[in-house]
């Protein structure tokens, strides 16, 4: 345990950004991802294709090969991130085509003549999607979300291979330096536990609140 | 890694479909055909070598040890990598694995088992995480992967040799005159393996540079070319092997560290080490050793082999 003392701070470091890509990644995702649900929902057609297309890309693509391919290939296209927001705008796209899914599934629990019904009221498809068929839907759709933030907790492991000093890569140099692999392995996958379960918690406690004490 | 305009117009293409699983095979090999790998050019003399290093007698191998363990099963098991140029690197086309680092595994083969085909050694691959606990646990006979003796690595393996004397060296492009030395990479974007000890070398030489940690050497080679990193700082010899293939590359100055490497036996079979230590003195003696270090590391090192280093001369061995 002496390693795990003696670099805290070294460690602590690299949680920050380990949170700090979390953050990014998942709002980033939560954005892109609804946005990219409102097309595969809507009317228009290509819109919705644009969607399909996303999800179906991003979503069965390893992140790791993303990773790769936003460091490694767009320099050679003449776009260059730091690795930093390489990692964290592969995060976010990767994530966004679980939360497109998500969210797209809550929609459809709403019965569709709600939608109907809003149709006839004279609503447009922003305000039925706004006032009618959303506030239902999110309930739904919470704990699929929260799954989809515990994937971009661990996946931020990964920006460990391309360079982001992150915990788990912070947690290879220190075993370079004290050949304390089971230790610090430890360490950092308890720290990854947490982080998940406080994620896993926070979405019980907005569950409990949206549904108005009716989720089991 | 010499890139054409046409290679350049192709990843577009491949970024937009997202046909990504081939890239990595694209960024390798270029439009030009691949250069040829040192250390793989000359496989039959290789060999050869391998075939003409000793084999031990029946009385130094007694019932019940470790090198009997290994003779009954009639084949090494080796931790080590595939992905290591010059030291232990995978032919994909005819999965043979050699450089200087397999070559020293497939010799101590021989020399317990008799044996030179290819099953006579098992490669089980190992990482910087894994290698001290899959010694422990026995899951491989010793470890062979470029594994710098340490003190802090020798509280929980064992380790025979030095066999090998390294110094981690500085790579930049060779329009970049701002970096001579280590003294200049204070500051500087600074790319190395994650798992390489040339992370602690930064670390005590250079601690004001900005150490960028790749998986792998293609890599920390990519960000040197692309300009994500000022300078690229690994073991000597395998950056002389970039450089060869790579002429936009130059090393500067010379190796700021030395590195033993040594082979990892369990710690509590003392019995092993000396084994391994009485097979490294042989091979030193005969000439072997000097022959596979001129058929690897040589191709890309000038001059003639380097004296051996001495058995346990370092803290840790």
């Amino acid at each position: 345990m002496r390693v795990v003392t003696d670099n805290l701070g070294f460690l602590l470091g690299g949680l920050l950004v380990t949170l700090e890509l979390t953050v990014l990644g998942f709002v980033g995702a939560l954005l892109l991802g609804t946005v990219l649900a409102v097309f595969r929902v809507s009317p228009i057609a290509p819109l919705r294709w644009v969607g399909a297309v996303y999800v179906e890309v991003l979503r069965n693509m390893p992140l790791l090969t993303l990773l790769i391919l936003v460091v490694f290939g767009l320099p050679d296209v003449g776009i260059t991130f730091s690795l930093f927001t390489s990692a964290a705008v592969c995060m976010a796209a990767f994530a966004a085509a679980f939360v497109c899914e998500a969210v797209r599934g809550g929609i459809n629990t709403v019965p569709v003549g709600q939608a109907e019904a809003a149709r006839s009221l004279g609503f447009t498809f922003t305000q039925s999607l706004r006032y009618v068929i959303l506030p239902p839907a999110f309930r739904t759709m919470v704990q699929p979300l929260v799954n989809i933030f515990i994937g971009v907790v661990l996946g931020s492991s990964l920006a460990s291979a391309v360079g982001v000093s992150e915990l788990t890569n912070r947690t290879q140099v220190l075993n370079l330096q004290s050949a304390e692999a089971v230790v610090l392995f430890l360490v950092s996958g308890a720290i990854y536990l947490v982080i998940a379960l406080l994620g896993g918690a926070a979405g019980g406690a907005l569950e409990r609140r949206v549904s108005g004490g009716r989720a089991r | 890694m010499v890139r054409s305009q046409r290679w350049r117009v192709r990843v577009g293409a491949i970024l937009a479909t997202t046909a990504a699983l081939v890239l990595t095979g694209c960024a390798d090999q270029g439009s030009a055909p691949p250069p040829k790998v040192p250390g793989q050019a000359d496989t039959s003399g290789y060999d050869q070598i391998i075939a003409g290093s000793p084999v031990a007698d029946a009385a130094a191998i007694p019932a019940g040890s470790w090198a009997d363990t290994i003779k009954q099963r009639g084949k090494l098991i080796r931790g080590g990598t595939d992905q290591g140029a010059l030291f232990s690197l995978k032919d994909p086309a005819t999965g043979k694995v050699t450089g200087f680092d397999a070559g020293m595994a497939a010799m101590l083969a021989h020399y317990i088992t008799g044996k030179t085909d290819a099953d006579a050694v098992e490669l089980v691959a190992t990482t910087v995480d894994t290698r001290e606990t899959l010694i422990q646990n026995k899951t491989v006979d010793a470890v062979f992967a470029t594994y710098t003796i340490t003190e802090p690595r020798a509280q929980k393996v064992a380790f025979a040799g030095p066999y090998y004397e390294s110094g981690t060296s500085i790579m930049v492009k060779k329009d970049n005159t701002a970096i001579n030395s280590v003294n200049d990479l204070a500051g500087k974007n600074v790319a190395t393996e994650a798992n390489s000890t040339a992370v602690l070398a930064l670390q005590q030489f250079a601690p004001q540079a900005n150490v960028l940690l790749f998986q792998d050497d293609a890599s920390c080679v990519a960000a040197l070319q692309q300009g994500r990193a000022d300078a690229y700082v690994l073991d000597e010899a395998i950056l002389l092997s970039d450089a060869s293939t790579n002429p936009v590359f130059k090393l500067v100055g010379q190796p700021f560290t030395k590195e033993p490497y040594g082979i990892g036996l369990p710690l509590d079979d003392p019995a092993a080490k000396q084994f391994v230590n009485d097979w490294l003195q042989k091979i030193y003696a005969d000439g072997s050793w000097a022959k596979l270090w001129k058929a690897t590391v040589g191709t890309v090192v000038s001059g003639d082999a380097p004296t051996p280093p001495t058995l346990g001369s370092v803290a840790g061995s």
